[in-house]
């Protein structure tokens, strides 16, 4: 059996090589629907590390005593109440915010990136290596909701953050900030991500 | 008549024109891996349905029961210990994501363990995506949505019944499995087409599926042209 | 684990129950101290957040009474006022429409209502606030609490330079939206390019004004403790 990534590998890994949503394809439900603006999609990103990373601190506590038949259950009861205690805080403290993202804070439970992290990470090593896991998926999914945000809202809006960026005689693409938008510059960017990856592999190696 | 009307608008509100995967972005998943072959969708469609149907009527159910402000069986049960002022305002709706994923998984368990039983060859052909279904968002959104209807509104005679949510979770279901038996169709296509390296697999799915999600768009407004047609 | 490869039935299933007991309790005691947490999570944040829900509406009340600039006149010199809610409930036929509403008063002498009403929008449903005098002969404001048009486009009501030609009008005539500039007093300037959710905020206003003339009495309010 191969050695186990240390914390900092972990914390490595999940931003880029191991990107949540660029690389292994999960937690796409939020990645489509919070990203039409900036705000709201880092505003997602924070509430989902969060979760992640006291999620992943607690079941990796408790991974010893852990059991095959329950353990998905305890996974779920764990992601559940810090979801909701997220959302209770963000519905006191943002509360503008926390309607704008409506029904998508609760969904964060059935995000298949937490349960996963749990499964290959947290179940198996110690609190250090979870939580850097935890931050370092957190940071990869932050920037690849960013990266969607930033391309629709100043496509769809002229501004990003309320600041235009686009000359005042630009007309806005309104698509970019409803559904179809979305699964187009996902898409798109995600060709591109592949494309660069392909590039960077098939370049000759500069005596590596 | 009111109310049949109402339920007909909720079908068709749900089902396309605030299409769970085209608008609302949930169920997603499912909808980038399993749609490669007509029947797969089909069948994995159906099994969603089935499952939002139970987790539906389990939502709605304990949440008008149970955890709403003076719901009867919670103000019932803490009249025991308090008085009857006091239990009426017992509100427990902050457990209502906790009951929701576990009635959501209960009921996967169930469709499991009935499909084991009865349909041995349908059950192998779906593998490990059937347990996967705990953690389609579409579900869960589908409990949500009745949630949203249930608690907190305004007006206690506008709060949905049990009618209007299991309606919500039928056609819900239905709009997932038109979107994905749709996806589905276009990729058996797709795998004949020559498409470059860099889109083949999720990319080229994502743009084939805004350009539906276009198509989709065409729907809005469907259901207040009709509410005005017919008030 | 070498029992559980077995297929029978009986002894995988006695199995089960052994592991399934042993592993509840782990199950129990992360239930109660995960039902501890949020009650205590609910205990401190329910009224922060019930407080949130009510000052949306709340903060946009005197403004919808007295215009914007009057009411940020009397926010900046601590003029108290009192603004107290009510319901008021019309039935028509089967159906019966309920409207939240506000008395803002200052002493005995009340400055206006502000009616919460909604309808059918564009796309989905609509929620407005309504400022209206005392007797509802003139409209004093429209603020759009809810709305899901489409962005850059129906969006555009809820800009104030839409919403303000609602501001000073008489109700005498219905509201009717029309294309090209008109001076008649019920005419209202659509939204270019958005004129179904312009006509829908419209008829709103005209349906709660119909709703509710004549029927803002002292009664309408909830007076007393506890409301």
């Amino acid at each position: 059996m191969s050695k186990l990534p240390t914390p900092s590998e972990r914390f490595i890994q999940g931003i880029l090589p191991e990107n949540p949503v660029y690389r292994q394809l999960l937690g796409l439900c939020p990645t489509l629907a919070v990203t039409n603006g900036l705000k709201p999609a880092l505003t997602m990103a924070v509430a989902v590390g969060l979760v992640l990373l006291c999620a992943n601190v607690i079941v990796s506590l408790i991974r010893d005593l852990l059991k095959p038949h329950l353990r998905i259950v305890i996974f779920t009861l764990t992601i559940a109440t810090f979801v909701t205690i997220v959302d209770q805080v963000l519905s006191a403290y943002m509360y503008q915010m926390s309607k704008t993202l409506g029904p998508y804070i609760p969904l964060i439970i059935v995000n298949c990136i937490i349960i996963c992290r749990c499964e290959v990470c947290a179940s198996r090593q110690g609190p250090l290596a979870a939580a850097g896991d935890a931050v370092g998926q957190s940071l990869g999914f932050g920037l690849a909701l960013a990266s969607i945000a930033a391309v629709r809202e100043i496509l769809g809006t002229g501004m990003l953050l309320g600041i235009p960026m686009l000359p005042a005689a630009w007309p806005p693409w309104v698509i970019m900030v409803l559904p179809p938008g979305a699964f187009l510059t996902f898409g798109l960017l995600l060709a591109g991500v592949n494309w660069i990856r392909a590039w960077r592999t098939n370049r000759p190696q500069r005596g590596n | 008549m009111e109310y049949l009307f109402d339920i007909f608008l909720i079908a068709i509100g749900a089902a396309l024109i605030n299409n769970f995967v085209f608008y609302y972005f949930v169920g997603i998943c499912p909808f980038i891996g399993v749609s490669r072959q007509v029947d797969m969708a089909v069948g994995m469609g159906s099994a969603v349905t089935f499952v939002m149907i139970i987790a539906v009527f389990i939502s709605w159910t304990v949440t008008s029961l149970v955890l709403v402000q003076g719901a009867p069986v919670s103000s019932w049960v803490a009249g025991f210990f308090m008085s009857s002022e006091q239990a009426a305002k017992i509100d427990l709706t902050i457990l209502a994501y906790i009951v929701y994923i576990f009635s959501i998984s209960s009921s996967v368990q169930f469709v499991e363990m009935y499909m084991r039983k009865f349909y041995p060859p349908l059950y192998k052909s779906f593998g490990v995506f059937l347990p996967l279904i705990t953690t389609n968002c579409a579900i869960l959104f589908a409990c949500l949505t009745v949630m949203s209807k249930v608690v907190g509104v305004e007006n206690p005679a506008e709060a949905w019944d049990l009618g209007r949510a299991l309606v919500l979770g039928i056609f819900g279901g239905l709009g997932f499995t038109i979107a994905i038996v749709i996806m589905a169709g276009i990729r058996e296509e797709l795998d004949l087409c020559d498409i470059p390296v860099p889109f083949r697999g999720a990319a080229i799915t994502l743009i084939v599926g805004g350009i539906i999600a276009m198509a989709f768009m065409g729907f809005t407004g469907v259901d207040s042209g009709i509410r005005t047609a017919l008030m | 684990m070498g029992k559980t490869v077995k297929n029978s039935s009986i002894l995988s299933r006695g199995c089960f129950q052994n592991s399934f007991l042993a592993q509840a309790w782990l199950v129990i005691v992360l239930a109660v101290s995960f039902g501890t947490a949020l009650a205590f999570v609910q205990i401190s944040l329910s009224e922060v957040i019930a407080a949130n829900k009510l000052d949306e509406t709340l903060t946009q009340v005197p403004a919808l009474v007295w215009g914007e600039n009057a009411a940020q006149y009397a926010a900046d010199i601590n003029i108290p006022l009192e603004i107290i809610p009510g319901t008021v409930s019309v039935k028509k036929g089967q159906k019966t429409t309920y409207y939240p509403l506000y008395r803002v008063s200052r002493g005995k002498v009340i400055s206006g209502w502000v009616v919460k009403a909604r309808g059918q929008g564009y796309a989905d449903n609509i929620e407005v606030l309504i400022g209206v005098d005392p007797d509802v002969e003139t409209i004093t404001g429209l603020f759009i609490l809810e709305q899901k048009e489409t962005p850059g486009l129906g969006n555009k009501i809820t800009f104030p330079a839409w919403r303000e030609q609602f501001a000073g009008r008489k109700t005498a005539k219905p509201f009717v939206v029309v294309k090209e500039k008109s001076t008649a007093s019920n005419t209202i300037d659509t939204v270019t390019g958005a004129t179904i959710s312009s006509r829908s905020v419209a008829d709103i206003v005209n349906q709660t004004v119909i709703d509710i003339k004549g029927r803002l009495t002292s009664q309408t309010v909830h007076t007393g403790e506890g409301q």
